[in-house]
């Protein structure tokens, strides 16, 4: 019955397949991001330290667009050496630019003129904005390798089990905005909290914000 | 007491109508008239106030920064009013390009304008010729 034995090591061969998918999905590390209050917090980055990156950057164009006076997404996380396009899906022009220095530019955006992708070569920490919207802040973390993870709404972030050293950061942390912490994984633990500070971000220069007590936030 | 000999009181004859003839010659600009570089950005800042006061206009301005548009429109109007200024910022159809601007709204902006200028204490006459210096531009700012 040479056909049922084949049969037979097919499903076996799932068997296996399967046990072993779910036991990467149980032994995978979790991390919860707090503040200093122990609320979860959401968009944190964690980017993992002892990872070996062989690979050449991705070929895939990351988009950072601009649609009703905002960045979208406000976070965009890259790999050193990626390109990022920004389009602009707003019929008004805008006026990007960053002064941060893994990657100072700017980019005059004017409806219907598409602008050639930008590189990231650098690692770290790229702050957006527009010269004529200041409410427009946006945020592009160039990772090291393409081990960077964001947290949810709960604050978690699910790790590989390799995880030991990491670095952790977020768009509203108290510490200087290109400063990333050092963290280091309890090797025992599966589940771990991180907590980071965070501060409310300074009023921005804009009409609704110099006349909110006329029209309201 | 000494008096002026007939060549001296030609020469101050001649200086009087010189002076006189000076001040015909070189009118004032209306960047002067309107007190220059200071009263230009008391008359942004009068104009920046109507807006954020406003609830027929304000959406437009709701997200823009505030030092970008006065310090764009301070020389800008230098620039149109004849002062000693370069603008090169934006046009005013890249500017406008997108928002879709119709009559009602461009007049409305007009009226807080002169309200801007009645604020600050721009004579009516001086009012107008700004007006008309600034009327060229609707077709670069209205419906596109």
């Amino acid at each position: 019955m040479p056909f049922f034995v084949f049969k037979g090591c097919l499903v076996m061969a799932l068997g296996i397949a399967l046990l072993g998918s779910l036991s990467v999905a149980v032994s995978a590390k979790t991390l919860v991001v707090v503040d200093q209050h122990g609320s979860p917090v959401e968009n944190a980055v964690v980017e993992l330290l002892d990872v070996t990156t062989n690979n050449p950057p991705p070929h895939q164009i990351a988009i950072m667009d601009q649609v009703n006076k905002q960045f979208s997404p406000t976070l965009l996380t890259v790999v050193q050496g990626q390109q990022v396009s920004f389009p602009n899906s707003d019929d008004i022009r805008h006026h990007v630019y960053s002064f941060s220095p893994a990657k100072p530019f700017e980019l005059k955006l004017y409806a219907g003129t598409p602008k050639a992708p930008i590189t990231f070569e650098q690692p770290g920490v790229v702050v957006l904005g527009c010269n004529i919207h200041d409410s427009m802040v946006g945020y592009i973390y160039v990772a090291h390798s393409d081990a960077a993870f964001v947290s949810d709404a709960q604050g978690t972030i699910e790790l590989p089990d390799s995880v030991s050293e990491y670095l952790l950061w977020h768009p509203e942390q108290a510490n200087s905005i290109t400063e990333r912490a050092k963290m280091t994984w309890p090797t025992t633990h599966s589940r771990v909290q991180a907590e980071i500070e965070l501060i409310t971000p300074a009023p921005r220069n804009t009409f609704g914000e110099r006349f909110k007590e006329h029209h309201g936030q | 007491m000494k008096c002026f000999t007939y060549t001296q009181k030609l020469v101050v004859a001649l200086l009087v109508m010189i002076s006189l003839s000076a001040c015909q010659s070189a009118p004032q600009s209306l960047y002067q008239r309107v007190g220059e570089q200071a009263g230009l950005e008391r008359l942004v800042d009068a104009f920046i106030n109507q807006i954020g006061q406003d609830d027929v206009v304000f959406h437009y301005f709701k997200q823009t920064n505030v030092s970008h548009f006065r310090t764009g429109f301070v020389s800008h109007l230098c620039d149109v009013l004849d002062g000693p200024c370069q603008y090169d910022g934006d046009s005013m159809v890249q500017i406008h390009t997108g928002m879709n601007i119709n009559e009602h709204d461009f007049n409305h902006v007009v009226d807080l304008l002169i309200a801007a200028m009645d604020e600050v204490g721009i004579a009516h006459p001086v009012q107008n010729q700004i007006l008309a210096k600034l009327a060229p531009m609707r077709s670069e700012i209205i419906k596109i």
